[in-house]
Parts: structure tokens; C-alpha cells; sequence
């Protein structure tokens, strides 16, 4: 992975002393909440319901065995010994103390990491690939290019002060594991027919209020003019995107409000001023592209006896196998998907003793690579098949052995009102209450690849609005109801969820999911899977039965 | 019924006004059955700026002979979150944490008072 240079150190040094100071000086009274407040969530630092919350920067969701070791230490001695992955990939500490922050900045600051552009109106986290380098299909590595915008993008002055918030995903593969269509910017990796490698630019697309699949504003871009086609789109936001209105600042109204054509004509009379000048040269490229190519990969055989021992052996193994391990590039070797969706566990937790059981597994048998997935799981991208079966023997000693990864039990949920200043109703307890019900694992097996998604609110952090069933939480007169949607998708065929129809009383939602699912079951036809089912019948089968009772 | 509620700066937490200092459980919160004095200590919350972040005044109901904030956003701010049950003030128990658990209904969304005012 990518190694921080002196000058990195150097930044983060100075940022975490100058956060220092400023809450030093706000707990003197020097500087009031007014002026503070925007520059704690520059240090990602949110107030919520029950304490301060402290939102770290997994870049790309990678990071080593050391940063997961210290992640845990953190979240034992200032958080309650736990941590929560969030759908960015970034990790939130949510019992933080004010008073307790520049400590913990200077204790990221020592893994290399920080919490800086976790909030505020900049570019994000860049989103990647969680089977980045592991994954048999993908073009390139898209972690190179990842890296690569986060030294771009990280304190830019140009692009620190946007109308709004700023999202950026890619994808080198045919299978889709980022949702690029929903973001603002979402770079899908190409090779043209020459071999010249470049990307498929898509922009404008997003969740929240006002969901929109992006665009393709550009089907090729040679992978060299990157930068300056960034730096073009950027510009063309930042001059005509809207500051009037927090609801309409995204780039995604932008987009929809001048048409695909329009924009992207903007966007490439702004690129031909930029000019090559805006792009990285290719050495910084290939310098980069050298810190992610250093695995040491054994050559084994495609067959491993001790694997197919313990799947013999170990009906529990069989089933991990079958659902959390992933082909890997080479043969010998496999992805190992960690589900953090234990049945009604709050998803996307991580207590700080599971953190380190993780560290110790990327460090003994995953080459140090830890990834964090959208879909608030952990990834050990590069395990020999021969050390699978001790790798979830260890997993599931600690409780991370759920065999669930794209079933049914497998749902994103934001932290909702249990946790969220902006919530209108809960999402986890309704995540749990689902899984609970569909505990049983041969049933949710015998169900298949079905993507619910929960959101407290319509900011759609728990991204329903992809979901195969997606659930919004809503507030009707002080109670918390839930709007179901079906047929989202944050894969390659993404699509945003229609609505069902009138929002349900939470102790409704879970038999509703319960007949969504004997629907399917009943309509299914061959390997379909729920979203086909869905897109075959189309809502009326669905509709009828969950609304039955009140016909 | 209202009470005073803000998050203390130095930390985060939740807390409630008890004639003129801070109080974590809910419980313990002085309670105004008239306007006058809450806006007037709300107004002195405000001149603590060092001590706590956004008072606001809540709206409360009456639940099992105790009173309880009417909005389920400013219950759970009292107990804490509930998919960690031994996380938040409630990991105490006790009675005033029943009367708070077992409250339901709600006639506003927030229970935050003058909200659109004060933005």
C-alpha cells in the first residue's frame, strides 16, 4: 500500500497542533461554537446525540495491520472499545470527547492517518474496489488512481470550499463493488482497443433527497488527461453549482439541470483551458503504481487439500466458503470476505478485540492488507486457500464468522436516530430485527443474493435508495415509520428503488420483508434473483401482498 | 411541561438544567410548568457558552406518574442509543429509566421548542 513521505508527516503534524490549539482555545471560551464548529468537522469531528463524533479516513478502505491495531486501541481507550464502518469506508468513533481530540488526532498521525475531509464541502474519501489487486477481472488497480486523486484532492486549495460535498468512486471491474453510479464522480476503468488504458467518466450521479443514476459525460478518457478532466469538472461545479440552496447544491442538479450534452460540453471547454498542464506526470504515476505492487504472491496449485478437507470436515466452513470467500487472481488463493453483520449485531460495529483478531490475520496470512467495503464489511483480500479454514476458525472464535455476505442478513444500515443529530427514525434495530428473522441460513440461502439497505433519514447514508429493498426511515407526527422501496441496485446495473407504497409502523416492516420474500420465492423463476424477479413482474405482486391487510 | 436540555462542551454528553448548573440524568432535570422561567434560564444556558453547546428547551409528557420528553429523539438523548443497551444513561436503570422507556407518543416531531424561530 501507499507509504506516507516526510512532507506527509510533516502536514499532518501541523494540523493536528493547530487543532490543538483551536480547542484549547474553545474550551477557554477564546473562540466561540460559531467560529469552532466549522473547523472541528474539517478535523471530522461532529457533535451528535450522546457525545462527540470522530469520523477517520480509511482512504480508499485500505489500510494495514498496524492502522487496524491502533484503530482498536483508539476505540479502547477513548470510544466504548468498539468502532463502526460506515458505507464510505471511513471508520466513526461515536463517544468521543472534545477535550480528548487532539490526542487521538496526534495517535492517527503516528499510523499515518487523520480524520481531515471526513466532512465539509470538499472532495471525500475516494471510494475503490474493495478486492482492488485481488479481484481476477479488473483492468488495472484502481487503488493507484485512488491514491493518486487523495494527494490531489487533500487539502486542494481550489476545491476546499465547494457548494457542497464531493464523492468519487472507481471500479476496474465488470462487477461493480462501489456504486460509481451514484456518486458525484464515478470513474469506471477501460481499456480502448489499442490497449491505451482510460476511463468511462460518470458524474451527477448521488443519493439523498434527490436520487439520480449518473450520466457517462465522457465513455473514454485516456487514464494520462485524468487530472485535467477532473480539475475541468470541478471547475464547472464550482462556478455554476448552487450555493442558494443546500438541497439543490449537489453536482447531480448541476448535471440534471443542463443536461447531460450541456454539461459535458462545459466540461470539455473548461478541459481545453486547463490543458496538460492539470495532469500528473506519468513518472508520479508509475511512482505510485510501485507502492501497490509489491505482494509476494507464491505459485500453489489451483487445489488445496487441506482446503477441501475442512470443507468436507466443517459443514460451518462449507457454508463461509460458499458465501464470504471470493475468487482470487491467482490460483492458491482466496478473497475472504468478514461479515460485520452478525446476526442482530448493529451492522457495520467492530468491537476493538475483533479489530485486532483482524490485524493479527491480515498480518500471519493476508500479506498486512486490510479493505473496508461499502456494504460495512472488512476484506482480507489475499489468503492461501491452504490457511482459510484457520482464518475462519479465528473469525468465528470472535464472532465474525457469519456466513451471510449478499444475503438477506447482509444489510447496510446508517446509525439512524440511535446515534445521528439529522435522523428522523432508527435504522439499526430495524437492520437486526430483520436479520433475527431470518437467522435460519439454509433459508437465506434458499432466498440468495437480496441487498436491503436502511436509511434514518432521507440522506440516505444507508443508501435505500439502491437497495434491492431499500427502507427510509420517516417521521409521521413524532413516530418512526418506514417507506419501502424495491428494485435499487448500487451494482453495474444500478437503479434507484421505486416506492412501494405508504409508509409502515416499525413493528410492520419486518413481516412486510417476510412477505416481499415469500413473493419472490413464489414468483421466482430459475436462478432469478430478487431484483430479477422484481424486474420481471414489476411491483404489483409485491404491492398486493404487503398491502393486503389494509385493502 | 419543558425542560432545558444542551450536550456539555468539554465531552459531548447530554445534559439537563437544574437551577443554574448541569444535571446528566434526566431525572434530575428542573422542570417549568410555566413559560417565564425556562425561557429565562434558557436565555441563561446561553450566556454559558463555555460550558455547553445549543440549549433548547423540550416539550415533556407524563408517563407512568413521571414526566418524559414527548419527542422519541429527545428520549433516546436521555437513555442513550437502543441498539447498545448498556451504552447512554440508561445502563443505570431504575425506575425514572422505565418511565422513560416504557413513554410513547409524541405531538410534535422534535419536541424542540421555537425550533423554526430560532433558525
Amino acid at each position: 500500500m501507499y507509504q506516507y513521505d516526510s512532507l506527509d508527516r510533516d502536514i499532518l503534524a501541523d494540523r493536528s497542533a493547530e487543532f490543538r490549539d483551536q480547542v484549547a482555545r474553545r474550551l477557554s471560551g477564546e473562540i466561540t461554537e460559531e467560529h469552532f464548529k466549522p473547523v472541528r468537522l474539517m478535523n471530522g469531528l461532529y457533535l451528535q446525540l450522546h457525545a462527540y463524533m470522530l469520523r477517520v479516513a480509511i482512504p480508499y478502505g485500505s489500510m494495514n495491520a498496524k492502522q487496524l491495531h491502533k484503530l482498536a486501541d483508539i476505540g479502547r481507550r477513548y470510544d466504548k472499545g468498539y468502532g463502526h464502518f460506515t458505507t464510505r469506508t471511513n471508520l466513526q468513533f461515536h463517544w468521543i470527547k472534545l477535550a480528548d481530540t487532539p490526542d487521538i488526532l496526534d495517535e492517527l498521525a503516528s499510523i499515518d492517518m487523520h480524520a481531515i475531509q471526513t466532512s465539509g464541502n470538499c472532495i471525500r474519501n475516494v471510494t475503490a474496489d474493495p478486492y482492488a489487486g485481488a479481484t481476477a477481472d479488473e483492468i488495472d488497480d484502481p487503488r493507484v488512481w485512488s491514491e493518486a486523486i487523495r494527494q490531489w484532492s487533500s487539502l486542494h486549495p481550489e476545491f476546499s470550499f465547494l457548494p457542497r460535498k464531493f464523492k468519487i468512486a472507481i471500479t476496474a471491474s465488470a462487477k461493480d463493488r462501489t456504486v460509481a453510479k451514484a456518486h458525484d464522480i464515478g470513474l469506471m476503468v477501460r481499456r480502448a482497443r489499442d490497449g491505451t488504458l482510460g476511463f468511462e467518466v460518470i458524474v451527477g450521479g448521488g443519493m439523498g433527497r434527490t436520487p439520480f443514476i449518473g450520466p457517462t459525460i465522457r465513455e473514454f478518457l485516456p487514464a494520462h488527461r485524468l487530472f485535467s478532466y477532473l480539475e475541468a469538472i470541478l471547475r464547472v461545479y464550482n462556478r455554476h453549482g448552487r450555493r442558494d440552496n443546500i438541497y439543490k447544491a449537489r453536482i447531480k442538479i448541476l448535471v440534471s439541470a443542463l443536461g447531460r450534452e450541456a454539461f459535458a460540453r462545459e466540461v470539455e471547454e473548461e478541459w481545453s483551458k486547463v490543458g496538460e498542464a492539470g495532469d500528473l506526470p506519468d513518472t508520479e504515476i508509475a511512482r505510485i503504481r510501485g507502492a501497490f505492487s509489491r505482494k509476494a504472491f507464491e505459485t500453489l496449485p489451483a487445489q488445496s487439500e487441506v482446503y477441501d478437507a475442512a470443507v468436507s470436515a466443517d459443514p460451518g466452513f462449507a457454508r463461509f466458503a460458499r458465501n464470504n470467500l471470493k475468487p482470487h487472481k491467482r490460483q492458491g488463493y482466496t478473497i475472504v470476505e468478514i461479515s460485520l453483520k452478525g446476526i442482530g449485531e448493529t451492522p457495520g460495529d467492530a468491537t476493538s478485540d475483533q479489530m485486532d483478531v483482524v490485524a493479527d490475520l491480515a498480518e500471519r496470512f493476508g500479506q498486512d492488507d486490510v479493505r473496508v467495503t461499502h456494504e460495512q464489511n472488512l476484506v482480507l483480500p489475499h489468503v492461501k486457500l491452504d490457511d482459510a479454514p484457520e482464518v475462519y476458525r479465528a473469525l468465528a472464535a470472535a464472532g465474525l464468522g457469519t456466513p451471510n455476505i449478499n444475503l438477506i442478513s447482509d444489510i447496510i444500515a446508517c446509525p439512524g436516530l440511535d446515534y445521528c443529530a439529522l435522523a428522523n427514525a432508527r435504522a439499526i434495530i430495524v437492520a437486526q430485527d430483520i436479520a433475527r428473522r431470518f437467522a435460519d441460513q439454509d433459508r437465506a440461502e434458499q432466498v440468495g443474493e437480496l441487498k436491503i439497505k436502511i436509511s434514518g433519514c432521507i440522506n440516505a447514508c444507508g443508501h435505500h435508495h439502491v437497495g434491492h429493498i431499500g427502507i427510509l426511515g420517516v417521521d409521521k407526527k413524532g413516530e418512526e415509520f418506514y417507506q419501502l422501496t424495491l428494485g435499487g441496485s448500487g451494482a453495474e446495473d444500478a437503479a434507484i428503488g421505486k416506492i412501494l407504497g405508504p409508509a409502515l409502523p416499525l413493528d410492520r416492516v419486518t413481516d412486510a420483508i417476510d412477505t416481499l420474500v415469500d413473493v419472490y420465492l413464489r414468483e421466482r423463476q430459475g436462478d432469478e434473483r430478487f431484483l430479477d424477479t422484481y424486474r420481471r413482474t414489476g411491483d404489483a405482486p409485491f404491492k398486493e401482498a404487503v398491502y393486503a391487510e389494509t385493502h | 411541561m419543558k425542560a432545558l436540555t444542551a450536550n456539555r462542551l468539554s465531552d459531548g454528553e447530554v445534559v439537563f438544567w437544574k437551577a443554574g448548573t448541569w444535571v446528566e440524568r434526566f431525572a434530575e432535570a428542573e422542570l417549568f410548568s410555566v413559560d417565564e422561567p425556562a425561557i429565562l434560564a434558557e436565555g441563561q444556558a446561553k450566556s454559558q457558552p463555555t460550558v455547553v453547546v445549543d440549549a433548547y428547551l423540550i416539550d415533556l409528557i407524563e408517563s407512568e406518574g413521571l414526566w418524559a420528553p414527548v419527542s422519541y429523539r429527545e428520549r433516546i438523548r436521555a437513555l442513550g442509543p437502543t441498539n447498545h443497551m448498556h451504552h447512554g444513561k440508561q445502563a443505570e436503570g431504575g425506575d425514572a429509566i422505565l418511565a422513560l422507556q416504557h413513554a410513547h407518543g409524541a405531538a410534535r416531531s422534535s419536541g424542540r421548542v421555537n425550533l423554526i424561530k430560532r433558525k
